[in-house]
């Protein structure tokens, strides 16, 4: 029951896929609260890294607090949490979301809802969340918002009459979206005086003030000198400063139950603040903590090299600063007899990779190799002994191996019916055990359930599914379990030796097809060499593919008269810049396409 | 202090598509007023220091030096005697198209001093001639050799260019076999490249020719070498060929890292710090040597020597580590082979030596024939043998 206190209080998210508006909705959400005057407001306002911005997605929570003049006379506050769109991300997500108690829901006119979308909601209303469906971009020829608002009615239930119809872009709408944050959205309950409960929904290194909490308040109130108590970490702590995002941080004297913000406490280290986790005081704690806080851990691993080992150090180093930001990273040292020294890395997803290897690229200028990422497989031994890998290298040899496990999940797909067929094909040959398929009437989509290997889906699933739907289909998985299956590990020789770090598991049913086309792949990117190169695809020590990188024909030039020997040199030297691209792996020099050749084998 | 000087004369009668050397065509009126800038920028460079013996090598090249008239060619030879002096038994080159070429003409460069001919034959089938763009035929490029061996020019080069998409190996083996007939001192076998933004680049690029082909490109470079060896030419560097006694001495000082001098439009040089200090060009600390280069516009050059007594465009110190590249990648263009001083140069050329690419002699390596056809890799191979950074 919201107090006289919190009554005026409304903390929301947007739940959208990437490119339906949300960016844009906030950007006009700020700029008519006056929260940010138009002068300032840079496009896309609460992507504040410049990866997001040029990639259209987010990736860091944001929190921003708004005053809004209601048309029933009183001011509000609203708390507006921008949360990760990404599937990768889907955890904080639900922690963002448990932050508030409300959210709006954004869907393109003209596109309908899709998967994550989909998945999200469920999510929101799971944690009893009261949705505003908001139907965007409706001055774009191609929107058809009565039909997107019938498809919100039947899929979420919520009566077509109350999606807002509006324009982000042209701020048409906007104002009764603004209204119905107040009349619709509920007030956060909670009591100030009652044992401190704040929930940790993101947090980020500053590298001037530590770590800095975002925190929504549950319970209670946190004050400067409060002692804290992390309840999962047990990390104990005493606040320094409380504060708001307006968007900037700015200091208050505390934090009431309802109400979101930040904490800073001489955290060190973003560890000792884990997403989802109870923030309680140390000397009058609550009883329980919240609901919902689980360890956050990778579901893919790939190494990472630098391709001049010595950059190792330099490679450590960023490692060690990305991850004052990002808890989810996860990375150890590994030796690849192949490409020296890296290391193991652990990351959400493909996507949360990418990010973390452009960083390091971007932002470190390191030259990197990395190798396809792999799954972690539970590998029960003879001796009945278990062990859990993250590295295909690592697989104990076979005569000691009783059965490998793989990680399999539950996928979603939304699309067009038209690509049923196409999609469909997809999951069964990636080894997919049908779930279940519903229509949703007027019969134009299809929500496709299938259950299939983790480890399908890290390679090349999601292009193949955007490339067999024409863009349409979106998706969301979620880890459900281990399943053994008959499995082996493919190796690759070049020129006769083993290259460790392009070795992967596979399917026995599919390790010849899949050795074919691997060395294929391989003899596509790897350049020609002084000699010819044999590429070798091979399980158990028997080989199954081979292919030839033939020899470089002839490699110079003629002509070098006249004292032009300038000229000669730079050729040469723009040459040796290429050649430092590439990891020499023995006597061959491999490019780093080479070790994600298994992430684009046409199937 | 460089014992080697060469000398730009940019004029031709006709823009050959492939070429893409400094060159300005027609224009005799220009060439007076071009040979005193010459032979100012020549003075100039005499305050870089005079050999103490005179000048080894002098080569004449182009363009076509050819075309200028004796008493030009007089006043710059007279000009090089007077600031430099040329040594006994000195190498003097010049650069000349089979037209017009007569016994007379040649009679007369010998008169001045000229002893080594380097003759544009470049092929002796008509079409590839005329694919090439030359002016000239088989049967002229054929008669100016005889002219020039008859005038009693003992040292004479001929050009050949190859892998020319209109002539067949077979035909390109037939034209060397002919040439062969007259017995030339020296021969050039060039590949035929597309150079960029030539008209043979734009031709290639909008396909109105077809490029070169790898294939011809092999074929013909090793049957080249096969019937020149046999003649008695033995391949001193990748594309040249000479009877034992008659390597270019010139082209050897750009190979073997020797300073040079330089004078005329679009010319390169490269001289010690001594001579750079009085060529008015930077000393870097931890330089080796500076090359420089020269205004590649005739006119433009004429005009700049007439006020700054120089024709100099631009200048790079040359530091130890890209001395070291440059020494390996034209030591590796000699069939004397270049030597290794960093352990990790040895290692590598071990690797390549079981490969076939190279030989070892103590600490000299050589190019095998087959090494020669990759050599750019090989030098790239050898040199990351080092420690990038020193190189870096």
């Amino acid at each position: 029951m919201a107090s006289q206190a919190t009554s005026r209080i409304r903390n929301f998210s947007i739940i959208a896929h990437i490119d339906h508006g949300k960016s844009t909705l906030a950007d006009r959400l700020l700029e008519l609260t006056g929260t940010v005057s138009a002068r300032d407001l840079t496009e896309q306002m609460l992507d504040t890294m410049d990866l997001e911005r040029e990639r259209g997605i987010t990736i860091k929570a944001q929190a921003v607090r708004m005053t809004y003049q209601a048309k029933d006379g009183q001011t509000y506050e609203f708390n507006l949490i921008d949360t990760p769109g990404h599937v990768d991300f889907a955890y904080e997500v639900s922690r963002a979301l448990a932050a508030c108690e409300g959210a709006l829901l954004v869907v393109d006119a003209s596109q309908g809802i899709e998967a994550q979308t989909l998945a999200n909601v469920y999510k929101a209303l799971e944690l009893g969340l009261e949705i505003v469906p908001v139907v965007n971009k409706i001055d774009l020829p191609q929107a058809d918002p009565e039909l997107v608002r019938e498809e919100i009615a039947r899929v979420i239930g919520i009566p077509a009459e109350r999606s807002i119809l509006a324009s982000a872009r042209t701020g048409e709408g906007v104002d009764r979206i603004l209204e119905a944050v107040v009349t619709a959205l509920p007030a956060p309950g909670g009591d100030p005086e009652a044992p401190l409960q704040a929930l940790i929904f993101d947090c980020k290194y500053d590298a001037y003030r530590g770590v800095v909490v975002y925190v929504r308040v549950v319970e209670g109130r946190l004050q400067p000198g409060t002692q804290i108590r992390m309840m999962a970490s047990q990390g104990t702590f005493t606040v320094d400063e409380v504060g708001i995002f307006r968007p900037a941080m700015v200091a208050v004297g505390e934090l009431t139950a309802g109400e979101v913000g930040y904490l800073i406490a001489s955290i060190r280290n973003v560890r000792d603040s884990k997403v989802g986790d109870t923030i309680t005081e140390v000397f009058r704690p609550t009883k329980e903590p919240l609901p919902g806080y689980r360890q956050v851990s990778p579901m893919v691993w790939a190494g990472l090299f630098p391709v001049d080992g010595d950059d190792y150090p330099g490679l450590k180093e960023a490692l060690d600063r990305l991850q004052l930001n990002d808890a989810a990273l996860t990375f150890e040292p590994e030796t690849s007899a192949a490409l020296g020294f890296g290391f193991r890395c652990g990351f959400l997803g493909l996507l949360h990779m990418e990010i973390v290897q452009e960083r390091l690229e971007r932002e470190f200028q390191l030259n990197l190799i990395t190798t396809a990422p792999s799954v972690a497989y539970r590998v029960t031994l003879r001796n009945g002994q278990a062990v859990e890998i993250d590295n295909p290298d690592q697989l104990p040899e076979v005569g000691l191996i009783e059965t490998i496990a793989e990680p399999r999940v539950k996928l979603e797909i939304v699309l067009p019916r038209e690509h049923l067929g196409g999609i469909m094909e997809l999951c069964q040959d990636r080894r997919g055990e049908f779930v279940q398929l519903e229509y949703q009437p007027p019969g134009e989509r299809a929500l496709l359930t299938y259950d299939l290997p983790l480890g399908e889906i890290i390679h090349d699933f999601y292009d193949q599914l955007k490339s067999r739907s024409r863009g349409y289909a979106s998706m969301d998985y979620q880890l459900t379990g281990y399943r053994a299956e008959q499995l082996v590990k493919l190796d690759v020789l070049v020129a006769g030796a083993k290259v460790d770090a392009l070795s992967i598991i596979v399917h026995r049913q599919q390790s010849s097809n899949q050795g074919r086309k691997l060395v294929q792949r391989l003899r596509e990117v790897i350049p020609r060499q002084l000699f010819e190169v044999a590429i070798q695809a091979a399980i158990g020590g028997k080989v199954i593919a081979r292919e030839t990188v033939p020899a470089l024909r002839k490699d110079v030039l003629a002509k070098c008269y006249g004292g032009d020997i300038t000229r000669k040199r730079k050729l040469l030297e723009k040459q040796r810049e290429g050649k430092q691209r590439m990891k020499r792996v023995g006597s061959v020099e491999i490019p780093q396409e080479a070790f994600m050749a298994v992430l684009s084998l046409d199937r | 202090m460089a014992r080697n000087l060469y000398l730009h004369i940019p004029f031709c009668d006709t823009r050959c598509p492939y070429c893409d050397f400094a060159i300005h065509i027609g224009g005799d009126h220009l060439h007076q007023a071009y040979v005193e800038a010459v032979i100012r920028e020549l003075e100039f460079l005499a305050a870089g220091g005079r050999p103490e013996d005179g000048l080894d090598t002098v080569y004449l090249g182009g363009g076509t030096p050819g075309l200028l008239a004796p008493s030009l060619l007089e006043q710059l030879l007279a000009a090089v005697v007077q600031r430099f002096g040329i040594a006994q038994g000195a190498e003097i080159t010049i650069e000349a198209n089979p037209t017009g070429l007569t016994e007379e003409l040649a009679r007369t460069w010998l008169d001045l001093g000229i002893n080594r001919l380097s003759l544009g034959v470049q092929s002796l089938d008509d079409r590839a001639l005329r694919w090439l763009g030359r002016n000239h035929d088989s049967e002229t490029a054929a008669a100016a050799l005889d002219a020039a061996i008859r005038a009693g020019l003992e040292n004479i080069s001929c050009d050949l260019i190859y892998a020319v998409p209109v002539q067949p190996t077979s035909v390109f083996a037939t034209g060397l076999q002919r040439l062969l007939g007259s017995s030339p001192q020296h021969v050039s076998c060039y590949e035929l490249t597309v150079e960029p933004a030539t008209p043979l680049a734009r031709s290639v690029a909008k396909r109105l020719v077809s490029a070169p082909r790898e294939r011809d490109f092999l074929e013909q470079h090793r049957l080249a070498r096969e019937i020149l060896e046999q003649a008695g030419l033995r391949q001193y560097e990748v594309s040249n060929y000479a009877r034992p006694g008659h390597e270019s001495r010139h082209n050897l000082s750009y190979w073997q890292g020797r300073h040079y001098l330089a004078a005329g439009c679009g010319a390169h040089g490269f001289v010690d710090l001594a001579a750079a200090g009085g060529l008015r060009l930077p000393i870097d600390v931890g330089a080796v040597g500076v090359r420089y280069w020269n205004l590649r516009s005739a006119a433009t050059y004429v005009k700049q020597v007439d006020a700054l007594g120089h024709g100099r465009k631009g200048h790079e110190a040359i530091d130890c580590a890209q001395a070291e590249l440059e020494r390996l990648a034209c030591g590796l263009r000699l069939r004397t082979g270049v030597e290794l001083n960093v352990p990790g140069q040895l290692k590598q050329a071990e690797r390549l030596a079981q490969l076939g690419l190279l030989t070892i002699a103590g600490q000299r390596v050589v190019a095998t024939p087959r090494g020669f056809e990759v050599l750019d890799r090989l030098t790239l191979e050898l040199v990351s043998g080092e420690p990038v950074r020193a190189l870096a």
